[in-house]
């Protein structure tokens, strides 16, 4: 289907001299699962809450299946939304919590208990029709509101950090739950959070918000390993960030050499990416290997580092490195009996061309 | 345990017996009086006899039950009507004046009823409407004085409701109406019920403004009895009293059967 499931275009929300949400694009393809992602403030709830039509937009229009919903109020948008504190109401049973939308939308009786008992059993709590909200753990009111969004086959979902009040291990259970599930309808969703590791784990793209701005969209692999800049490369996991200018030499098989204050490297540059003026060199920690003097690759970048801390983590191990100009490096290992490393170690720190990644130039507001 | 830590308990259940003595002690000993074989009010009563019971229910006593129990009984049911939607009012909307409105609203919680029944004489009679003494006027300043107990609970249950409800059943696909008369009003219903419970129990003990505005067979049972301790306290008195106290309470509790208000007789802003 060429037309997008959500189109938003120049969306814009200014709270008195904030712009909580500046000029903003994304469109959503059909059963695409897209997550807004950053940091409290940044402007993905606002942006959610204009798309349900909670919040009215100062500029910008809003297309939902083609059909332009900016100016239409929540109750005739078609979405299904699942709220953080899942909003279930409290005089209501299970099964009339799911069925309050096919109500509103005067489904015939029968018609509505099938299609309650449908959603019910689509997120296994069949049997609790009759429970109130109250009586049910965290989880399980998690799945009636998921029931109860999808049951009015919306247009599309939106989820407001519908995991953060749950303990962890159910809020892995539940990621992969809820990605299974919106993979298995179809239906195009858009998915607020603040947590790196829901959003690289459930999305199909992550969009990276800041300051009301889309700092970068693409795949949960594009923003990780080819972070556009600064912001985006610290926000999502560690890194390592070295700044970086080209030596001038010509580029031989697609490599260059920059110069950075730990030492030369050789890098491979991103397509488009001039080797020329402020770059910024960026290797993650599990892309940063240890070595002894001998023992480094050919074709490799390697510095002299010092181990001076070890950080056991149980799977894998963190190495706190201090480069030869004296600045800090992470580095992490898997924990699989190879190497031993210990503090005060001396070591050469090695990564491949294809292991670092380099932004250029630094966006100004980094 | 360890003396210091004993020692904070010893004290409260210490506190929590004198709370029992001197609130169900008196109790105890007007009904005893009660049953006095002589009209005297002898503790403990001497011989035993039903008849100051069975004076309570003679006419001289039917009637201003009878009148307190109608006068507070609408007194609650308006209060109930005005006070919900006053509470929406203070609770959800910004207008000009609101803080004065509110402030007149609930000022009655803490001026004294005395104060409000002696204004509401002087009005009533300044203004040309004496004629008003009696029901009237008395279920105007009971409405008064009643208005900030529902108010005050029906603020409570739309505070305490979760603020996504409403956006959730909107997204739902519930119209503004849909919302208020599907996820509102029944979660504020409680509220409104417990309010118009407290208003009637204040109205059917207010003895104060009533003292001011009630006539001659037109007077509320507080007022009839206060007068008839004129008398001295007879056990009919002690009879009196103490239906009057079983009347309000046999009421809630057969009303707490029906509606639940339990959250909030019991706890302040329940859990929804």
């Amino acid at each position: 289907m060429a037309e997008p499931a959500l189109r938003v275009a120049g969306l814009t929300k200014r709270f008195g001299k904030l712009v909580a949400v500046d000029a903003i694009d994304l469109a959503v393809a059909q059963g695409e699962f897209v997550t807004l992602l950053g940091p409290s403030g940044c402007g993905k709830t606002t942006t959610l809450n204009m798309i349900a039509g909670f919040i009215t937009p100062d500029a910008g229009s809003i297309h939902l299946q083609g059909r332009a919903v900016q100016s239409l109020p929540p109750f005739r948008r078609d979405l299904g939304l699942v709220f953080q504190d899942y909003a279930l109401f409290p005089h209501m049973t299970v099964a009339e919590n799911v069925g309050f939308g096919l109500r509103m939308r005067r489904v015939p009786r029968g018609e509505m208990a099938h299609r309650v008992a449908q959603a019910l059993d689509l997120v296994q709590l069949s049997g609790l029709d009759e429970r109130r909200p109250l009586q049910l753990s965290g989880g399980q009111r998690q799945r009636v509101a998921l029931a109860r969004a999808l049951v009015i086959r919306p247009a599309m979902l939106l989820l407001d950090e519908p995991l953060s009040n749950l303990d962890l291990k159910l809020r892995e259970e539940m990621r992969v739950e809820i990605s299974a599930l919106q993979r298995r309808l179809g239906i195009a969703t858009v998915f607020v959070t603040h947590d790196q590791g829901e959003a690289l784990t459930m999305s199909d793209r992550i969009a990276v918000m800041r300051l009301g701005r889309i700092e970068q969209i693409g795949t949960p692999t594009d923003v990780y390993e080819r972070p556009a800049n600064r912001f985006v490369a610290g926000f999502i996991g560690s890194i390592n960030l070295l700044p970086a200018r080209s030596d001038g030499g010509a580029p031989t098989g697609g490599l260059v050499r920059l110069e950075t204050a730990a030492g030369a490297a050789l890098v491979r540059l991103p397509s488009g990416t001039e080797p020329a003026g402020e770059l910024a060199l960026t290797i993650r920690p599990e892309r940063l290997k240890l070595a002894t003097a001998d023992s480094v690759p050919a074709g490799v970048t390697a510095w002299p580092a010092r181990v001076e801390r070890v950080v056991y983590l149980g799977a894998r191990i963190e190495l706190r490195l201090r480069l030869a100009d004296g600045s800090a490096a992470l580095a992490e290992a898997m924990n699989d009996g190879s190497a031993a490393w210990s503090q005060g170690d001396a070591a050469m720190a090695w990564f491949r061309p294809e292991d670092a990644w380099v932004i250029a130039p630094p966006d100004d507001h980094a | 345990m360890t003396l210091p830590s004993r020692l904070p308990w010893a004290a409260l259940k210490l506190a929590v017996a004198c709370v029992y003595l001197f609130m169900l002690g008196p109790i105890l000993i007007t009904a005893a009086v009660a049953f006095n074989q002589d009209n005297r009010s002898y503790f403990p009563p001497r011989g035993f006899s039903l008849q100051w019971w069975g004076a309570a229910f003679g006419p001289q006593w039917l009637q201003p039950l009878l009148f307190s129990l109608e006068l507070a009984t609408l007194a609650a049911l308006i209060s109930g009507a005005v006070g919900m939607p006053l509470a929406f009012a203070f609770q959800r909307y910004e207008f000009p004046g609101k803080t004065l409105v509110r402030a007149i609203t609930l000022g009655p919680l803490i001026l004294p009823s005395l104060v409000t029944g002696i204004a509401l004489l002087q009005f009533l009679s300044l203004v040309g409407l004496g004629r008003w003494m009696g029901f009237w006027a008395l279920l105007i300043g009971h409405v008064v004085i009643c208005l900030p107990f529902s108010v005050r609970t029906v603020a409570i249950s739309l505070a305490a409701m979760p603020g996504n409800l409403e956006p959730a059943a909107a997204s739902l696909g519930a119209t503004p109406y849909a919302v208020l008369r599907h996820v509102t009003l029944p979660l504020a219903t409680p509220g409104m019920f417990a309010g118009m419970i407290f208003a009637f129990i204040h109205s059917f003990d207010d003895v104060n403004l009533s003292l001011f505005i009630a006539r001659p067979g037109e007077r509320p049972l507080t007022v009839a009895i206060l007068a008839f301790l004129d008398f001295g306290f007879a056990p009919t008195l002690a009879a009196v009293s103490i239906l009057s106290m079983l009347i309000p309470l046999a009421l809630v509790a057969l009303f707490g059967r029906f509606v639940g208000i339990g959250d909030f007789l019991y706890q302040e802003a329940g859990n929804g």
